[in-house]
């Protein structure tokens, strides 16, 4: 009875399967289509690309003590951000949790931090420096503003995860509210809040390295002087520093985050 | 001395659905120890958390280790230390290691404030050992419950609710996930600890002969009533039959 609908489901989605990719191809043929991209122009480009590596070396090492007062300076902030994220994502994640808040304000607060997630940090950062001014501080809330959009989300997740049983166990066993909380669902979570948060302090300290470029502090504005300026040995010096810093990073959070289970 | 005695309980789930729990009268004494019996949804489980003071919303009488319950709030961390509940479904922090779990134990004797920290006192340390030991598990403290059999959790929550030095316990289908002979083991690992603390064992099963040998009365339960209240002996295979089939008396039949 059920065979003849199971095939008339296979040929529907067969026919949509088709439309998909004839929908994929109009839009990648329409976006190469524009008549003032020319394609040709990375072939003929090709001395005018070795000519610009070419003004990159030798790196000049003499913006060093710039670049490592700058790179400080995008530490800070994204340290800084990832504090005010952490109180931020405490609060939202608390509230995002449908197994602790009602309905009515577990939904609405999950919808904001989509928006939030919506909005690009460099926006925010445009936004903030219009508000508070240059340097690090607008730098700073944009980070703590954007990174809360996907870690308030993850907390919830982490909270909503929380086995119940255990922790009524200690009810039982005549523990108090906070003892509870504390031995009953931290452990429950430890090793995922600790491995969101390193992960989301690893990506607002990358994304940090390109606030400069507004004027919300850090190395940033330096690459962008220096790029505006002609100095590509300089930029390939600034350049160095921010791969040396982000491999660096990766190493030392994957040694934290292997201990994280 | 009673260590239970229920008058006129009442309770439903939900308002609309028939009753959960009906019992006029129910008395247990000190150090007795009690099998429930029943058939799945009877409320086997439903009049052990009322009896650990977990149960909201129910109507009667319930005097537990000489407290008065009340039906509208938790009863005081004195009281609840004193019960000790071991959960069918183990319900232990499985990524805190077999020591941590059973210090867990502790928390009810502990000031709330002072135990933050984490840290125990070496008395705390000293009795969550002996309570692993006695359930033969000490060479395993250091490992994480997650990498653990059914058998072994199960003799973990016995060891965190020893470690709470309750003077009743309630075990809600300590045996059901397993084997004969681990089974046995657990029946007599209970049997041994109220015997030696004088304390009252309340446990709910689904092998009535599997535990006859190690109470020393049965209550059968169903839909809420109790059915059957007698001694082991008493309890033939024809009144086993009436139970799980739900005859409203046992013993008339
Ligand atoms: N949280 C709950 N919400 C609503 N109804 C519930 C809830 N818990 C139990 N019930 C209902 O109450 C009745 C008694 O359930 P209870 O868990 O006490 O039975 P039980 O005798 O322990 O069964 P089992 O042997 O399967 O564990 C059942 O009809 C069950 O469906
Ligand atoms: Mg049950």
């Amino acid at each position: 009875m059920s065979a003849p609908r199971d095939y008339e489901g296979i040929r529907r989605s067969a026919f949509g399967s088709f439309v998909t990719w004839a929908v994929v191809a109009a839009v990648l043929i329409w976006a190469a289509a524009d008549p003032e991209l020319e394609l040709s122009r990375l072939a003929e480009s090709g001395p005018r690309i070795v000519e610009f590596l070419g003004r990159m070396v030798p790196p000049d090492l003499s913006v060093l003590s710039v670049a490592w007062a700058s790179t400080a300076e995008t530490l800070r902030i994204a340290i800084l951000g990832t504090v005010g994220c952490i109180v931020l994502s405490i609060g939202f994640g608390i509230l995002g949790a449908q197994n602790l808040t009602p309905a009515w304000v577990h939904v609405p607060v999950k919808a904001l931090l989509a928006v939030i997630r919506g909005i690009p940090l460099i926006l925010v950062a445009m936004l903030m420096v219009g508000a508070v001014g240059l340097g690090a501080l607008p730098g700073i809330l944009a980070i703590a503003f954007h990174a809360t959009g996907m870690l308030a989300k993850f907390y919830s997740e982490a909270i909503e995860s929380i086995a119940p049983e255990p922790v009524e166990a200690l009810e039982s066993a005549g523990a108090s509210f906070v003892q509870r909380m504390r031995f009953g669902a931290w452990p429950q979570i430890a090793p995922d809040i600790l491995r969101d948060t390193l992960f989301r302090f690893e990506m607002n300290l990358r994304e940090s390295l390109i606030l400069g470029i507004v004027g919300a502090g850090g190395i940033g504005f330096y690459i962008q002087t220096y790029v505006r300026s002609f100095q590509y040995d300089k930029v390939a010096t600034l350049a160095l520093v921010v791969i040396a810093i982000i491999v660096m990073i990766e190493l030392v959070n994957n040694a934290l985050r292997r201990r994280l289970r | 001395m009673d260590a239970v005695a229920l008058k006129s309980i009442s309770f439903a789930y939900q308002a609309t659905t028939a009753a959960a729990l009906s019992v006029p009268d129910l008395r247990i004494p000190q150090g007795q120890r009690v099998a429930l019996i029943g058939a799945s949804g009877a409320g086997k489980s439903t009049l052990m958390r009322l009896l650990d003071g977990r149960l909201r919303g129910w109507q009667g009488r319930a005097r537990v280790l000489d407290q008065e319950l009340d039906p509208t709030r938790r009863p005081p961390r004195a009281w609840r230390r004193q019960v000790g509940f071991i959960f069918q479904s183990y319900a232990l922090v499985e990524r805190l290691d077999l020591h941590a779990n059973v210090l867990n134990g502790r928390l009810g004797h502990i000031s709330p404030w002072a135990s933050l920290t984490g840290r125990f006192s070496p008395r705390d340390h000293q009795i969550a050992h002996a309570a692993l030991a006695e359930v033969g598990l000490a060479d395993l403290a250091g490992r994480r419950v997650d990498r653990l059999s059914g058998g072994q959790r199960q003799r973990v929550a016995i060891a965190r609710c020893l470690a709470q030095e309750p003077a009743m316990i309630l075990a809600d289908e300590p045996i059901s996930s397993l084997d004969p002979e681990t089974a046995a083991t657990v029946l007599q690992l209970l049997q041994a600890i109220v015997r030696q603390r004088g304390a009252t064992l309340i446990l709910s099963s689904h092998q009535p002969q599997l535990i006859a040998p190690h109470v020393d009365r049965f209550i059968a339960m169903d839909a809420g009533r109790i059915v059957f209240d007698g001694r082991p002996a008493d309890l033939d295979e024809e009144r086993l039959a009436a139970i799980y089939k739900g005859a409203s008396d046992v013993r008339a039949a």
